[in-house]
């Protein structure tokens, strides 16, 4: 009985997978790209997300602004964030062993998730920003009804995974990214500006990482806690990518939504996610970190 | 580096002095301050897990208040559902967490210091979300109702009484610090250093590296789990949000700022957890602004003193004691070698890893 | 009965044939040379004597005993020990902890003797100090005993590396390159100290290096590598005048 009714869900189960795992794929590139280029997992990211959330939920929710308005300004706070993260702490830092850094962005992670707590309370219920109708359509051939929201999310997640990408190859910034990601002194030498570069990658990492907080409200719990943990979700999914490959990112962060949402067709459990989620890492830790390891590289 | 402070006459001395006001200075305070102290040494109990985890293995730990979780749920468990002794109840706790901290460290054996340290995330979010929640385990968590332990009673004095816990406590606290400077001190601290220093080498001559890790994971979660074990009956009852993922983190991040390369740190970190939210009602900001000041001293902290506050204020202690000898006795003294004591960086305490990949 | 013997051991890493079919005899109480220009397999021959490397086939003998597949420490265990051509000194720790490591490995006490101070620990700790500090001694670097060991200059890190080998009184000590990075006279004094450590230690030695003046004065046989394979082997004298020796040699520029 239960499985039949479990297995009738999926399809509609699919749908909010794919969905959660565009957003946790936005939060993994922004994460890769910082990883990449400084160097330096940034255990805050979900924290700067969260951050930047609130931001959009007190311009938009709070003071009465359209939803795009309350994701312009949540990307520019975002990017600040990062900027302030990269000049104020790991500039200061350059050369030190990278858990030291690591241990940086966890005091960042404390700052920013308490100073969210006191603006906005910690535990409260929050509105979600919404950015585009609730309203939905039937997927064609199917009793799966799609919302428009769910779907804008999916295409934003992708959209931004390719144009990334995209920056990445074909631009001025994106190649002396690759440059400082590949070997920082060298490209000191060919006339890069390192830091500059260095804090880019902050900037747009973190609007990024922005963005996907804005688009995974509606989809959890709104409070500051819940959105700093999904920095374990993008850990995960760029843990699939070998925390270098932004294709495999994608594909780790859709599995991810999809292996995190299928359970709960069959049980009610709680914390079947996180149960999902530390499986993963486990398994990706085992098998893809084995040292002497095949690399990928970015792009 | 045998032993973080070079002048041990003076270090026997602060110890005994604060061993002193730690047994006296609660007899006057009220009920509330003395189980705020005793929270402050279980506290400085977990401080003093991650000495030895990140001061001797150089490993960082977001999970240690998971580990105290299976202690504390084990006696939480054992004592209220299931009628055990508490004694039994805290060793099988204590036992579990350090199972618990072996099978973390299993995948610590070939991972660098950046992946374990994701790896700890999870496992606090599994803790958290999963584990402790109600309905996996009810035998374990409880459900919803959380466990009432009761306290115990040694040799027929009740624990009931706050100061006579906290002077359990406070014996339980001395004696796990003691433990830890003595393995500080001797074979196991110099090991564990020499496996930081050089896998490599310390294969060669005939060490174990994986036997020792181990050991140093399951001593580290030992402790997190005797910690957890106390607070079961500190508290009364046992329920998940007193060892979820923040506690965790804040209490690395203040482990870090006192300094793990010093069991001293225990102490002053447990105090720092303990009465830092207290001593924040007291001023215009709220107790939610601890974690603010947590998160903000530990980068300012790696950003400026590298070492720790509690090894830097020694440091400065044994300068300006040095200075004073050296100026009563101005013939023949030479400077102390502090640099030869010197507590390590932090930086240099967690290995560092390849960025690249 | 030979102490090693080594048969028809072969490294491939990838496309690259570190080691081929190599195979060597090592008596006790012998200093035997190897020789060979950059890169001929020396140190990956010894990545897979000390269990750091595992060969891709053949086999290792200590003592009339398989070695194969066991791991480093145990193999340390069973007394064989060596030093690094990239020293890889504990550099936290000073001189004579780097020393009682070694000893450290050997003792029974664990968790629970050091954690609790018993008697034992003491005793281990003071055998441990003694012989670190014998060890020291001998080598003439008894001074530096309380010297972080990360900071001296190289010959002196050689030197510690050294007696950490000798603390685990090693029957067989696999000396890698131990006269890189040192001076002529402190090169002509290492040949005198090691044949000084062979009497004091009754150790044998296999000995690395490319000071082909150390290794003459030092063995009394000599295998020479080139390209993973031993091209010749045999006295100082012959394999000095040996064709393929010269040419492996001068043919790279490398001597």
């Amino acid at each position: 009985m239960l499985a039949i009714a479990g297995t009738s869900l999926l399809p509609g189960f699919t749908v909010i997978g794919l969905v959660l795992g565009g957003v946790y794929a936005l939060a993994a590139i922004g994460l890769v790209l910082i990883f990449r280029v400084s160097g330096v997992l940034n255990f805050a990211h979900g924290a700067v997300a969260m951050f930047a959330t609130f931001v959009a939920y007190q311009i938009s929710v709070v003071n009465g602004a359209p939803g795009w308005a309350g994701l312009l300004v949540a990307i520019a706070a975002g990017a600040v964030v990062g900027l302030l993260v990269e000049v104020l702490t790991m500039r200061p830092l350059a050369g030190k062993p990278a858990l030291t850094k690591v241990v940086v962005t966890i005091g960042w992670l404390l700052v920013l998730q308490t100073l969210a707590g006191i603006l906005w309370g910690a535990n409260a219920y929050h509105r979600p920003v919404q950015l585009v109708s609730r309203a939905g359509f039937r997927f064609p051939g199917t009793h799966v009804v799609v919302g428009y929201d769910q779907l804008t999310t999916v295409l934003v997640a992708l959209g931004l995974a390719l144009a990334t990408a995209a920056v990445l190859r074909y631009t001025t910034i994106g190649t002396a990214m690759r440059a400082v990601a590949d070997d920082p002194a060298a490209a000191r030498l060919w006339g890069i500006n390192v830091n500059r570069v260095t804090a880019a990658s902050w900037m747009a990492g973190s609007a990024m990482a922005a963005v996907a907080g804005v688009l995974i409200t509606p989809l959890i719990n709104f409070d500051t806690f819940s959105l700093t943990v999904v920095v374990i979700d993008a850990f995960t999914a760029a843990l699939i990518g070998r925390l270098t490959s932004l294709p495999w990112t994608v594909v780790g962060a859709m599995f991810l939504g999809l292996a995190q949402t299928y359970p709960r067709a069959f049980s009610s459990q709680s914390g079947l996610g996180e149960l999902v989620t530390f499986g993963l890492v486990l398994v990706v830790l085992a098998v893809l970190f084995r040292p002497g390891g095949r690399r990928i590289r970015l792009v | 580096m045998n032993a973080p402070t070079s002048d041990p006459a003076l270090r026997r001395a602060v110890v005994l002095g604060a061993v002193v006001f730690a047994v006296v200075a609660p007899a006057v305070l009220s009920n509330y301050l003395r189980s705020l102290a005793a929270d402050a040494l279980i506290s400085g109990m977990i401080v003093l897990s991650l000495v030895v985890l990140t001061g001797l293995v150089g490993q960082i730990s977001f999970c240690q208040y998971s580990f105290a979780a299976l202690g504390a749920f084990t006696v939480g468990s054992l004592v209220a559902g299931h009628h055990w002794s508490f004694w039994m109840a805290l060793i099988v706790g204590t036992a579990f967490a350090a199972a618990g901290g072996v099978l973390v460290g299993i995948p610590a054996l070939r991972l660098s210091g950046l992946f374990l340290a994701i790896l700890t995330v999870a496992v606090a979010l599994f803790f958290d979300r999963f584990l402790l929640a109600p309905g996996t385990w009810n035998a374990f968590s409880g459900g919803v109702e959380p466990w009432r332990p009761a306290r115990p009673s040694i040799a027929g004095i009740s624990l009931d009484g706050s100061y006579a816990f906290y002077l359990f406590v406070l014996a339980v606290f001395l004696l796990t610090s003691l433990l830890v400077w003595n393995l500080r001190r001797g074979k196991v601290g110099r090991v564990l250093r020499a496996i930081r220093g050089s896998e490599l080498a310390a294969a060669t001559v005939g060490l174990d590296l994986t036997a020792w890790k181990l050991a140093a994971f399951g001593v580290s979660a030992g402790l997190a789990g005797l910690a957890g074990g106390l607070s079961a009956v500190a508290v009364g009852s046992v329920s998940a949000g007193s060892y979820d993922f923040l506690h965790s983190v804040s209490v690395a991040a203040v482990a870090i700022v006192m300094g793990v390369g010093t069991v001293a740190s225990a102490a002053a970190g447990g105090l720092f957890l303990a009465f830092g939210p207290w001593l924040l009602q007291h001023t215009p900001l709220s107790t939610q602004y601890f974690n603010l000041i947590v998160g903000g001293l530990l980068v300012l902290q790696l950003v400026f003193t590298p070492q720790g506050l509690v090894a830097h204020n020694e440091q400065l202690v044994l300068a300006w004691r040095a200075r004073i000898l050296a100026r009563r006795r101005a013939a023949d003294v030479s400077a102390p070698p502090d640099d030869l004591d010197r507590p390590p960086a932090t930086d240099e305490l967690v290995t560092s890893t390849e960025a690249s990949a | 009965m030979a102490l090693l013997e080594v048969e028809h051991v072969s490294v491939r890493f990838g496309g690259v044939q570190a080691l081929d079919d190599v195979s060597l005899t090592l008596n006790r109480g012998e200093i035997l040379g190897l020789i060979g220009p950059n890169g001929a397999g020396k140190t990956t021959l010894f990545n897979c004597l000390s269990g750091v490397q595992r060969p891709t086939s053949g086999r290792v003998r200590f003592e009339g005993r398989s070695v194969d597949g066991l791991k480093p420490n145990r193999r340390a265990r069973l007394g064989l020990a060596r030093t690094f051509q990239n020293l890889q000194l504990f550099s936290d720790l000073t001189v004579l902890e780097n020393l009682m490591v070694p000893v450290d490995a050997f003792s029974p006490r664990g968790l629970v003797a050091d954690g609790l101070r018993l008697p034992r620990a003491r005793i281990e700790e003071r055998r441990a100090d003694e012989r670190a500090r014998a060890v020291l001694h001998f080598l003439g670097i008894g001074s530096l005993a309380t010297t972080p060991a990360g900071g001296l200059p190289v010959g002196l890190q050689r030197r510690v590396e050294l007696g950490r080998a000798l603390c685990l009184r090693p029957k067989l000590l696999l000396l890698d390159e131990p006269a890189a990075g040192l001076d002529a006279g402190e090169t002509a004094g290492l040949a005198a100290l090691l044949s000084r450590v062979r009497e004091r230690f009754s150790t044998s030695m296999l000995l690395v290096d490319h000071d082909m003046a150390l290794v003459m004065r030092a063995c009394e046989h000599i295998y020479v590598l080139d390209y993973g394979r031993v091209i010749a082997s045999g006295a100082p004298s012959v394999v000095r005048d040996d064709s393929r020796v010269v040419q492996a040699y001068l043919g790279r520029g490398a001597a």
